[in-house]
């Protein structure tokens, strides 16, 4: 169930940040060719979180152990939901005219560099979920 | 934790989203081409007028009966996918059958080079150029801010369109259309223009119909026939 809660909350706003989904004046979903990667990655990105995160809750309340991994999930997500963020959309364009060109250069950095740093969110995330597993498994291990 | 179960999960919530999208669009198109509903709508939607006088010339016949106005960024990457993938079957459809008309207003906000971009545009409107350097700033577009509009690629762009390069250079080095961008620019956000690309669609009564994105051809098509 907070998988499920997860994944829809980064997936929905993500799609609609990246305008894959809008909501006025109708809601309508469009995917065009040269953006299926950021779709993909998008998608990638929520589902990897909505896995690790979770994992990583249960391994802290239910294993007592550190909470140095869920770290590493939540930063991957986070690295994942900012990246691709377009200055040209209602949070950059809110962000630049507040804050002017340092504002400008850090989210033209964010929209340039979008799927290599998605790219790094999912291998971070991967790296989490690698690594959690195997600790689960471990600590559950009937001795 | 069942990875089959996560992957089913997955599968059918975004089966459901496709679905609730698309009932809603149809449920939506049904609505605008029910006159009563329309006007009912739309009676809701009148605004004070947008003040085009500093915006491109209007791509299109003067006298089309809606007109389509977009804000937008030379630098902004949603409008360069909008020019890409959605601006040319509009052309077709409406513009150059003679129901709408386009018109371009600044919103120039991402990078200093957006705004001399813009002012580049109306210098090449000087010698009756504007729209053919508008789609080069479009089709030549790169990473925000990286420098793909700085004064020398503006310029080259200028001389591949066979400018007359000391009536460019002398209509930028005085910043002639400085001032032109900002009214733009103000005019925008007056107009409570938040994002690029954002489009008022303007019907011939003053109704006007306001979304932003790029969103793709079906949206502009579902809001201009009612118009028609």
């Amino acid at each position: 169930m907070l998988a499920v809660t997860i994944f829809v909350c980064m997936f929905i706003p993500l799609l609609i940040l990246s305008e894959f989904l809008f909501i006025e004046p109708f809601v309508i979903f469009h995917v065009v060719e040269d953006r299926i990667v950021s779709f993909v990655l998008i998608a990638s990105i929520s589902l990897m979180s909505a896995i690790v995160i979770p994992m990583n809750i249960y391994r802290i309340r239910t294993l007592q152990k550190s909470r140095s991994k869920i770290g590493g999930s939540i930063v991957g997500s986070i690295i994942g939901v900012s990246a691709g963020i377009c200055s040209c959309g209602p949070i950059g364009f809110s962000i630049i005219s507040t804050f002017g060109a340092v504002a400008g250069t850090a989210t033209a950095f964010l929209t340039n560099y979008e799927i290599p740093l998605r790219l790094i969110s999912l291998g971070l995330l991967c790296l989490v979920y690698y690594t959690t597993a195997k600790s689960i498994s471990i600590e559950c291990k009937v001795q | 934790m069942n990875k089959r179960h996560v992957v089913s999960v997955v599968f059918v919530i975004l089966v459901i989203v496709v679905a609730i999208s698309f009932s809603s669009y149809q449920a939506n198109l049904l609505e605008m081409h029910d006159p009563t509903k329309y006007a009912e709508k739309i009676a809701a939607k009148q605004s004070p007028l947008l003040n085009l006088e500093n915006g491109s010339p209007a791509l299109g016949s003067e006298s089309a009966p809606v007109t389509i106005v977009e804000f937008g960024d030379y630098q902004c990457e949603a409008c360069y996918h909008w020019f890409h993938n959605t601006r040319d079957t509009l052309i077709d459809n409406y513009i150059e059958t003679g129901k709408a008309k386009l018109i371009f207003v600044d919103l120039p906000f991402i990078g200093r080079d957006s705004k001399i971009a813009a002012q580049a545009s109306y210098c090449a409107e000087d010698q009756g150029k504007y729209w053919e350097y508008h789609e080069t700033l479009y089709i030549f577009q790169e990473g925000e801010n990286s420098g793909w509009a700085d004064r020398d690629r503006l310029n080259s762009f200028a001389f591949s369109l066979d400018m007359n390069m000391d009536e460019f250079n002398d209509c930028m080095d005085s910043s002639k259309y400085q001032k032109r961008v900002k009214a733009n620019y103000d005019e925008a956000v007056k107009n409570g223009v938040q994002q690029t690309p954002t489009f008022i669609i303007i019907s011939q009564d003053g109704t006007t119909e306001k979304f932003a994105g790029a969103q793709p051809y079906s949206v502009f098509a579902a809001t201009i026939e009612p118009m028609l």
